[in-house]
């Protein structure tokens, strides 16, 4: 099994290698003349206001969230799927069950009206 | 083929001798694996710029070589030759980070994408899951290079960015769960084999369209470009970059698209299978080659067509029309087996 | 043999170099970029032992999900960890204590069953086809509960996070599409000059 995995080790250095040698060669070749109103970060040519790091709406953990908890069911989902075959009726009936509980989440997710975005 | 390979093998184990022969060969087929994908990279931006141009009846690129052909080159060696920027408030080595996150998820999906029943790098028992797994670390290039900027527009452009590929991603794995239940492997090679009799497109299309619209969403592409709406957030979560670190973003975006693609081919229209028998002359590898090469151009297609959606349209439809449509399919499919195979007596 | 083991010392070096990066590291956002090198370095050790699925469960979830999630927390939340990492310092003992007992707890456990695992008797070829095969059998209860947690950390996610939000436009697409010319248009005929 490893002898599959080992090319991907390889793959992974050769694309390490393509991305930092396009960006280092590109860096070494490139001009460089620096000055402080090229460097500042970009805001339509007004001078920053502000902080830059605010807080953020809520929502965007709750999405993460959301997202974690069907990222895990799908993680469920796929050794299901492959053992189907063998696992005959009963998985299937537990998979539903499983999956119903997960719909309650869901519909209340839904009615909290957490999925809603404006 | 298999006396050419042989040969090959021979004279290589004479020249390295056996242990490093095995070493240079894994080389030698990543080289001939990252070729002719580089290829496609830098030659899908042509064809987008000549699909659009003509759908919106112009010529596009049409003056560096004949046709144009030369001008993904010539773009190449204008971002070479730019300067990088480190902008002084940018998290420094954070900001060189992340074009590279962007650009290896992308191509080290590579691996496990079977050409032909011979033709993979690696062929492994978790195919499917391997490149779900390793398309989910690409939202690390676009989260940081967000923060790491240290821009008001960078940032906004990536949590929006992040939060919408997660979305779609979940809609994404569900859309192949009913494919795995048909195969009951995971392995892609097995997935097009299975598709002798039927392709996946006619019993699963409504989950052909929904992985199509969230791969098309996954990869940030119009009409879901929202993290680059340059009306609102300049150019999203690469505002800060250029040159080449610009650059490895673009190749990033577009070694997904053509990923993407590849992966519906082979999941849903057949791989290399044609599709009438009668066909069995021509290579199974044009016929994987024109199948991926359709999915490309819808994506150009769409992108000329469909104006951009609007943030709350956008999670919408991930959440609340593709996630239940799809749990449902799954039951479904769960079902029909079930009944089929109780038909068939355990 | 020799290549898995030199690839082994590379994994388990970076795991272990990543792990002392999340403690030390000033930044909370490379702290947790740390982790993450410490998730995708235990994924290689996963597949070292044959454990593929597991790899990539590891990289899809904890990385692809929970990593990301630490990430907006870190990044959005706007704390001044500078502050906190002040404070920490007064937790140090404690954490030694807690890291003491884990440890005792680790040695015991590998004293007892020396490189002993679950062994099911299943076809080991395909670990996620035996995965899936023990745990929609013998694990069946487990996993039911399984998603009972996933339901509550659901549940617990909306409550204590989502508020109503109020005068905001929200698009509506059934009474959207339920409007007729009838109740949205009114004709009026105005004489002229009166018109106002």
């Amino acid at each position: 099994m490893l002898e599959h995995y080992f090319p991907i080790l390889v793959l992974l250095g050769a694309a390490l290698a393509i991305g930092g040698g396009a960006m280092g060669f590109s860096y070494l070749v490139g001009p460089k003349r620096p000055y402080h109103e090229k460097l500042d970060q970009y805001e339509c040519g007004f001078a920053p206001l502000g902080r830059i790091r605010m807080r953020f709406d809520v929502r965007f953990y709750l999405i993460a969230i959301i997202f974690i908890v069907f990222d895990i069911e799908a993680a469920f989902l796929f050794p299901w799927a492959v053992a189907f075959e063998s696992i005959g009726l009963i998985g299937f009936i537990e998979m539903m069950l499983f999956l119903s509980v997960l719909l309650v989440g869901y519909a209340y997710v839904w009615k909290k009206g957490a999925l809603e975005w404006e | 083929m298999a006396e050419i390979l042989n040969m090959v093998h021979e004279l290589g184990e004479g020249l390295f001798g056996p242990l490093l022969w095995s070493l240079v060969w894994v080389v030698i087929k990543v080289v001939l694996l990252l070729a002719p994908v580089l290829f496609m990279v830098t030659y899908i931006t042509l064809a987008e710029r000549k699909v659009i141009g003509a759908m919106q009846v112009r010529p596009g690129p049409n003056r560096v070589g004949f046709f144009g052909v030369l001008q993904p080159l010539a773009d190449a060696v204008k971002l070479i030759f730019k300067e990088t920027i480190l902008p002084e408030k940018a998290d420094k080595s954070l900001f060189l980070l992340a074009p590279l996150l962007t650009l290896v998820p992308a191509l080290l999906s590579w691996a496990v994408v079977p050409f032909s029943p011979e033709l993979i790098l690696a062929d492994v028992n978790v195919g499917i899951l391997y490149i779900l797994a390793i398309s989910s670390l690409g939202a690390y290039g676009i989260i940081i290079s967000g923060w790491a900027s240290n821009s008001r527009y960078a940032f906004l452009g990536s949590m929006r960015s992040v939060a919408q590929m997660v979305s779609y991603e979940v809609s994404m794995g569900f859309t192949l769960i009913p494919v795995i239940l048909i195969t009951g492997s995971l392995s892609l090679v097995d997935v097009v084999e299975q598709q002798k009799d039927w392709w996946n497109i006619i019993p699963l299309a409504p989950m052909f369209f929904i992985y199509f619209i969230s791969v098309v969403a996954e990869t940030n592409r119009s009409p879901f470009d929202l993290p680059e709406a340059e009306p609102e957030l300049v150019a999203g979560f690469f505002t800060e970059y250029s040159a080449m670190s610009s650059g490895l973003f673009f190749m990033g975006e577009y070694a997904n698209i053509v990923l993407v693609s590849f992966l519906g081919a082979l999941v849903f229209l057949g791989g290399w299978l044609p599709p009438l028998s009668i066909l069995d002359f021509i290579p199974g590898i044009i016929w994987l080659g024109l199948k991926a090469g359709f999915l490309m151009f819808v994506f150009l297609w769409i992108r000329a067509t469909f104006p951009r959606y609007r943030y709350d349209q956008l999670m919408r439809l991930g959440w609340k029309v593709f996630l239940p449509v799809s749990l449902f399919w799954i039951f479904l499919t769960g079902l029909v087996l079930q009944l089929t195979r109780g038909i068939g007596g355990e | 043999m020799m290549v898995a083991d030199v690839i082994f010392y590379l994994f388990a070096t970076v795991t272990v170099l990543s792990a002392l990066g999340v403690v030390g590291a000033r930044n909370p956002v490379h702290s947790v970029l740390f982790l993450v090198l410490a998730f995708f370095s235990t994924a290689g050790l996963f597949v070292l032992m044959g454990a593929e699925f597991l790899a990539a469960i590891l990289v899809m979830v904890y990385m692809g999900a929970v990593a990301i999630l630490f990430l907006f927390v870190v990044m959005m939340l706007d704390v001044d960890f500078s502050m906190l990492r002040r404070e920490s310092v007064r937790y140090l003992p404690m954490g030694f204590v807690v890291g003491a007992v884990m440890l005792a707890e680790l040695g015991l456990m590998m004293a007892h069953h020396p490189g002993e695992g679950l062994h099911l008797g299943l076809d080991n070829t395909d670990n996620t086809l035996a995965i899936g095969q023990a745990l929609y059998t013998r694990f069946l209860y487990p996993f039911e509960v399984a998603s009972l947690i996933l339901l509550v950390a659901l549940i617990g996610a909306v409550a204590l996070t989502h508020r109503e939000r109020k005068r905001v436009h929200r698009q509506d697409i059934s009474t959207q599409l339920a409007r007729t010319k009838e109740d949205a248009v009114e004709l009026r005929k105005v004489a002229s000059g009166e018109g106002a």
